[in-house]
């Protein structure tokens, strides 16, 4: 047993090797996401100038949203990893996966984590620079089972996330060009995720839908939880509706991994 | 000028017949293109349900804002982002050599050789977008005042690929300017706030005139808008960035080709 999970700390020590030699690509995006956080603050700020609170909270309590929002994404958001599998399956290199005893999915979820090591320990940086600004603005619930409710989900969520990236990687056995699927579920996930405005703020009945869709687990969920913009109840739901989302996307992963498998064509040597 | 035109019309032709042949292709990326302009649009929409006036614009006034930003960016990614973007790419690689050697001025070729359909069939959504507004703002332009917004709109255009030439030609010397794109992208989200919600100085130096690119999409705006009407300094500005802009981008882009060395291998 011991032995099995080895070869996935090599792979994962690999990939860390690997993404540090990224490191300031990752640094650079990191500081330009500052720029995201200050269009953010220009219009919420402006917004707030003409309300007190929206949807009951205050600006303080929104910023904060948005930047627990931004460390998330770098910690467990699947960044390029569809097209990484998609790369692996168009080009052949998949084939040297199929004749060893490992599994490709926890290989390449090792790899995952790895990299959101790496890219969310580089956000900290340009965070820590603009604390000085933003530390007056940010405040946090001080309910400690946040904490301990958030922290699962933060892991289920990083699963959902990769779960649909190499759900979308999979698509290349099936389809040559998966760009254009991609860039479309971004859209998707950013909108229903919650990375465009707390989706509390949306009409209650689309919030009711939004709940059952695995965006709402991608990202909203645990950054809600730590901030504060969800109670208790919806909390123990959400949890049960997110484990659902996690067993049913990895069985779709499994499903399209046997499925694909059965197109692919390895050629050459 | 009627040679240039000739050679455009070619590559016209030639993206046309390719998009033809991919037309899933095309279909995939209209709906992409489209559905980012949705989400846009949702954010407005959202934070005017708790809210009547942002930084003093009213809902359709930033609809307008937004819908003029977009009309921007849709004549940037069908005129010119993939001719640009591949630039980037052939200049590490050494494909950029083959435009040295085609019959016209390289800057021009290099970024006119690909035309983007998706993003030109999102252009007319994003002028109904504008046009929807207006309407909804009881707005009656005069064919002046339409034209002043069109060459406006083309200023933006001009200021927005010359900035974009210049990031992409740090390729020259940096060699590789992966990344660069996705900055750039960052920068255009600025374009879609009133100019009026930046209080700080220095987001204001920086995002309103050292890069122009909230003059670009709030000047035209404000010209619709029957409350600003014309302004002689906004529109003399954003000429003025256009021109300026244009003449830094071949300045630069022709300083770094001379450093062009092909590939090594």
């Amino acid at each position: 047993m011991l032995s099995s999970l080895n070869k996935y700390r090599h792979a994962f020590l690999i990939g860390l090797q690997s993404n540090l030699v990224y490191r300031w690509n990752f640094a650079v995006r990191g500081f330009f996401s500052l720029f995201h956080l200050t269009v953010v603050f220009i219009l919420w700020g402006a917004a707030f100038a003409g309300a007190k609170n929206i949807g009951g909270f205050d600006f303080g309590q929104t910023l904060t949203y948005f930047v627990t929002l931004l460390v998330l994404q770098f910690f467990i958001g699947a960044f390029n990893e569809d097209y990484q599998i998609s790369e692996e399956i168009r080009n052949g290199l998949i084939n040297q996966f199929l004749l060893k005893p490992i599994n490709y999915f926890a290989y390449r979820f090792s790899i995952y984590v790895a990299a959101r090591l790496v890219s969310g320990a580089l956000i900290l940086l340009p965070l820590l620079i603009a604390l000085p600004f933003l530390g007056s603005y940010l405040t946090y619930p001080h309910e400690w089972w946040r904490l301990a409710l958030g922290l699962p989900a933060v892991v289920m969520s990083a699963l959902i996330q990769f779960s649909i990236a190499y759900c979308f990687g999979m698509l290349t056995f099936w389809f040559l060009e998966i760009q254009g699927f991609v860039i479309l579920s971004m859209a998707i996930e950013v909108l229903l995720g919650g990375q465009m405005f707390p989706l509390d703020l949306m009409p209650a009945g689309i919030f009711q839908i939004a709940r059952f869709l695995p965006f709402f687990y991608q990202m909203y969920f645990p950054g809600a939880i730590f901030t504060g913009r969800i109670g208790l109840p919806m909390i123990y739901q959400g949890l049960a509706i997110q484990l659902c989302w996690v067993i049913a996307l990895l069985a779709l992963n499994q499903l399209l991994w046997v499925r694909g498998l059965r197109r692919h064509t390895a050629v050459g040597g | 000028m009627h040679h240039y035109l000739r050679i455009w019309l070619a590559t016209a032709r030639y993206s046309i017949v390719r998009t033809l042949m991919f037309r899933g292709d095309f279909f995939v990326w209209s709906v992409v293109e489209l559905f980012w302009m949705t989400v846009n649009l949702l954010l407005i929409s959202v934070i005017y349900g708790h809210t009547d006036s942002i930084a003093g614009w009213s809902k359709y006034e930033m609809v307008l804002l937004v819908g003029t930003s977009m009309l921007i960016q849709r004549f940037l990614m069908g005129f010119f982002w993939s001719s640009i973007f591949e630039m980037g790419r052939n200049i590490r690689t050494g494909y950029f050599d083959f435009y040295l050697a085609q019959p016209g001025n390289v800057m021009f070729m290099a970024t006119t050789r690909k035309l983007d359909p998706d993003g030109l069939i999102n252009a007319f959504v994003a002028g109904g977008v504008v046009i929807y507004a207006a309407r909804q703002l009881g707005l009656h332009p005069g064919l002046g005042d339409i034209a002043l917004y069109l060459s406006m709109v083309f200023s933006g255009l001009v200021v927005h690929y010359s900035i974009l030439v210049l990031s992409i030609s740090l390729a020259f010397w940096l060699t590789s300017a992966q990344g660069i794109e996705g900055s750039y992208f960052t920068l255009t989200e600025f374009s879609r706030l009133p100019k009026e919600a930046f209080k700080g100085v220095v987001t204001r130096i920086l995002f309103v005139w050292l890069l122009p690119v909230v003059v670009i999409s709030n000047a035209p705006a404000r010209l619709l808008l029957t409350r600003y009407g014309f302004e002689w300094k906004w529109a003399g500005a954003l000429f003025v960035f256009a021109a300026l802009w244009f003449a830094l981008a071949v300045f630069v882009f022709h300083r770094g080709l001379r450093r062009y060395a092909s590939a090594s291998s």
